[in-house]
């Protein structure tokens, strides 16, 4: 095969995995792809690391295992087409083109002195894992930073759109677009994505695939297996005219046209050298074939290691730091707010607060799947461990009984998968009713709006003074927070749901045997 | 003829037209009046029993005097059923589907130019639409379901009279309806004990935290000050009978196998309240209508239908 059509290949391979993946985010129900989606989200790789640590070693989280014999065999092809961020990051390159002056499109060869910062980075990622907090992770890794930036922009943009499109039909009576609620999320986490989204772009616009090659922790990872990569992108010497196109089109920035090195811890296997070379001057090889000049001028074998080794201990100098800043944020005291749970309320099937902060990446997948958007973006809710990761707000809406949607596309495992019957039982909270804020006591009129919603009635309306006064019968309630939504006092609410740290089961409603036949004989009337 | 002849022969014709027309003669003169299926419809209250929710709904439409009597060619119609939870049909949380596509088909029939079927639901709306089994009847119907979830679509509008909701922001399409028709699911409710028509009604405002804040019974009540429904048909074939109005299992259902038709929307919460089991006057809403005469809670005030089939 011509090693030029390569890069077509890698463009169509990326976008393809891209759109995928943004339909997926954008909360677009597709029968046919939402398997293909998932399926591409188990490749992510530390989401799959931290499913196969989360779910007990299953097999649906061992795609790392897919991406590392990939980077074994071709390269760090990942973080050119499979990781979503790198997709972007290359249509940010290519948007930005045309707005640049000539002389600064092109990229030099940087040397390879950014192995400290990264691998200290992907080292301090590692040990934070280690000691209990993705505090890193959420910051850092490129697909969680992708759907921070796709539930935070693209999302919204596409809402509007829809919108746009569905009032339009509307006038002509067409309603087969259904208009989508707007989920509006609180304004620090649209500035942190805003950040990261600016960072990656304003890094990726000046230096190419900087990021990847400094900072982010999947590309240090996939590094040290790349530097021992089966077959290896490698100059021919005869072919070769040292005319520097190669160099030029290289975003990673890891080929010197001049030495004739590749630095392929950071080459990323986007295959734009192939395509730009006029003269068949670089191939594709397996190691042992590379001819003897080349392979003195390639770097020192895997100094990456060794840093790695040296700067797992650095980074660990950084963890009594972050872990106490966590301890002090912790949990916050109950008891001392009118109404609102102490802990916020982790969706269903996170088992419990520690198995989710441990394990939930802040990709907001979620956040972008729920019907309902009950579940939003926390700040420091959950300390600075859980940084950013997502909670049930019933002040914006409540769980719906019967969804389980975000139990089915949770990557990491942080929302392990539940059936309807199952996730029905889930008790993450219990209702808790204060009598001296309830509209029925002060004001004396009848209202019920939090036991007209609960799906268990575990809220129940009991006889009060003439009227009817809501009650609670805690071992039904699956704490969905429909009580606390539809509760109509202000500004704390006469009902809420205090969050179950550890998720515990409810009281099944019990098997019915169908209606009672009660055919009327006569009307009452 | 003589004068006293006359007066003999007068006594006797008059007698007999009399009779005639006392006795016999009512019956093909009415008959005449009437096409061969239809009654005048005079009657303020029509209710059904025994039969299944679409054939207790054609009997009670043709009591009523048809669909046509409240629908006219070219005219705009809504329907709103109960569609407020996603529960599937046979927990008889929303409104029976296979009725609410009787009554779409019916208006069509008689020359509606569109139907259009809603509910601000409670329960997500998508999934409400969906598993409540309405949307696919309308849609077979030829009906238009359409969207309630957003707050662009209401509009607020002042409602003269009332005492408590002096203003609501309503669903466009009730603005814009030409008719409008109010289907209920008669059920058990946890503060107002029965949800019935007037109560569905809640399902067409967008801010249902204010009336729970501000006297529940007064707001549903105030909000028929603001348009009544032209007719209103409750379907009383399962009835939740406890942990309403969502219901949690099959097992809080009972099976009444009715339904009414009226055009007072008190007069049918108050019917509806009977077969539930319990009295009108011992629900705020239906009570305080009555003292703001929306309509009529004494039924025996009322040119009742009663049909068993």
């Amino acid at each position: 095969m011509n090693l030029r059509h390569l890069k077509k290949i890698r463009i169509a391979v990326s976008l393809a995995i891209f759109i995928l993946l943004l339909i997926f985010f954008l909360g677009i129900e597709s029968g046919v792809l939402n398997p293909v989606s998932n399926f591409l989200l188990r490749l992510q790789l530390i989401p799959s690391i931290l499913r196969f640590f989360a779910l007990f070693f299953t097999v649906s989280g061992l795609g790392f295992l897919l991406v590392l014999g990939l980077t074994f065999l071709f390269g760090r092809v990942y973080c050119s087409s499979i990781c979503p961020m790198g997709t972007l990051q290359d249509i940010i390159i290519a948007l930005a083109r045309p707005f640049r002056k000539k002389r600064n499109r092109k990229f030099t060869y940087s040397g390879s002195q950014k192995n400290i910062l990264r691998y200290s980075i992907l080292g301090a990622t590692i040990l934070l894992w280690f000691f209990g907090s993705l505090f890193l992770v959420n910051l850092l890794d490129p697909y969680s930073n992708f759907g921070k930036i796709s539930v935070s922009f693209f999302q919204p943009a596409f809402i509007f759109l829809n919108n746009k499109l569905a009032f339009f039909l509307e006038r002509f009576h067409i309603y087969s677009v259904a208009p989508l609620g707007v989920k509006t999320l609180p304004l620090y986490v649209m500035l942190v994505s805003a950040t990261i989204f600016l960072t990656i772009g304003i890094m990726s616009v000046w230096r190419g695939r900087l990021f990847c090659n400094t900072i982010c922790p999947a590309g240090a990872m996939l590094s040290l297996v790349a530097h021992k990569q089966y077959y290896k992108i490698t100059f021919n010497d005869s072919a070769c005219t040292l005319c520097g196109k190669c160099e030029r089109v290289c975003k990673a920035e890891c080929l010197s046209s001049r030495t004739k090195v590749i630095d392929h811890s950071r080459c990323v296997s986007c295959f734009n050298c192939f395509t730009a070379c006029s003269n068949d001057g670089l191939y594709y090889s397996h190691q042992k074939t590379i001819p003897a000049v080349a392979a003195a001028n390639t770097p020192a074998p895997s100094p990456g290691k060794r840093q790695f080794l040296l700067t797992m201990a650095g980074g660990a100098l950084s963890i009594p730091l972050l872990k106490n800043a966590s301890l002090a944020q912790g949990h916050s005291k109950p008891g001392l707010v009118p109404t609102g749970t102490a802990s916020p309320v982790t969706p269903p099937g996170a088992i419990s607060y520690e198995h989710f902060t441990n394990n939930c990446i802040a990709c907001y997948l979620c956040v972008g799947a729920c019907p309902k958007n009950v579940i939003v973006p926390s700040f420091f809710d959950y300390g600075l461990n859980g940084f950013m990761q997502p909670k049930l707000d019933y002040h914006k809406s409540f769980c719906n009984f019967d969804c389980v949607k975000c139990t089915e596309v949770c990557p990491t495992g942080a929302i392990t998968k539940q059936t309807p019957e199952e996730k029905q039982k889930i008790q993450i909270g219990v209702a808790r009713f204060m009598q001296e804020s309830c509209i029925v006591t002060i004001d004396r009129t009848d209202c019920g709006a939090c036991s007209e919603h609960c799906p268990t009635k575990a809220v129940h309306m009991v006889e009060w003074e003439g009227l009817r006064l809501p009650e609670v019968t805690p071992d039904l309630c699956v704490g969905c927070g429909a009580c606390e939504y539809a509760c109509p006092t202000e500004p704390y609410k006469a009902i809420y749901v205090e969050s179950n740290l550890v998720h515990l089961e409810a009281r099944p409603i019990e098997e019915s045997d169908g209606p009672q036949q009660q055919v009327l004989d006569d009307f009452p009337f | 003829m003589d004068r006293r002849s006359f007066i003999r022969k007068g006594f006797i014709y008059s007698a007999l037209a009399g009779l005639y027309s006392s006795t016999i003669g009512r019956i093909p003169l009415l008959a005449g009046q009437r096409s061969a299926t239809q009654s005048t419809g005079n009657y303020d209250l029509v209710a059904v029993r025994g039969g299944e929710p679409v054939a207790m709904y054609r009997r009670a439409m043709q009591e009523m005097g048809g669909i046509q009597r409240f629908v006219r060619r070219g005219q705009r119609v809504v329907i709103k059923p109960n569609i407020g939870w996603d529960v599937p049909p046979e927990r008889a949380a929303n409104t029976n589907p296979d009725l609410i596509g009787a009554i779409v088909k019916d208006c069509l029939d008689a020359g509606a130019s569109r139907v259009f079927v809603f509910d601000n639901t409670c329960d997500n709306w998508q999934r409400c639409y969906q598993n409540s089994g309405i949307e696919e009847a309308v849609r077979a119907a030829g009906g238009q379901i359409v969207p309630g979830n957003l707050e662009r679509y209401y509009h607020e509008v002042e409602i003269p009279g009332a005492r408590r909701l002096k203003t609501a922001k309503v669903h466009e399409q009730i603005l814009e309806a030409d008719v409008l028709i109010n289907v209920p699911v008669l059920k058990h409710h946890g503060s107002t004990t029965v949800t019935v028509a007037m109560k569905n009604l809640m399902g067409v405002v967008w801010d249902r935290r204010y009336w729970h804040r501000n006297d529940l019974h007064q707001c549903i009540a105030d909000f028929c000050l603001y348009r009544k429904p032209d007719l209103n048909i409750v379907d009383a074939y399962l009835v939740l009978t406890q942990n309403g109005p969502r219901g949690t299992s099959t097992a809080d259902l009972a099976l009444r196998k009715s339904l009414l038709v009226s055009t007072d929307i008190v007069a049918i919460d108050a019917a509806s309240t009977l077969i539930f089991g319990t009295q009108p006057e011992n629900i705020g809403h239906i009570k305080i209508a009555s003292e703001m005469n929306i309509g009529q809670m004494n039924l025996d005030r009322l040119n009742i239908k009663r049909v068993a089939i």
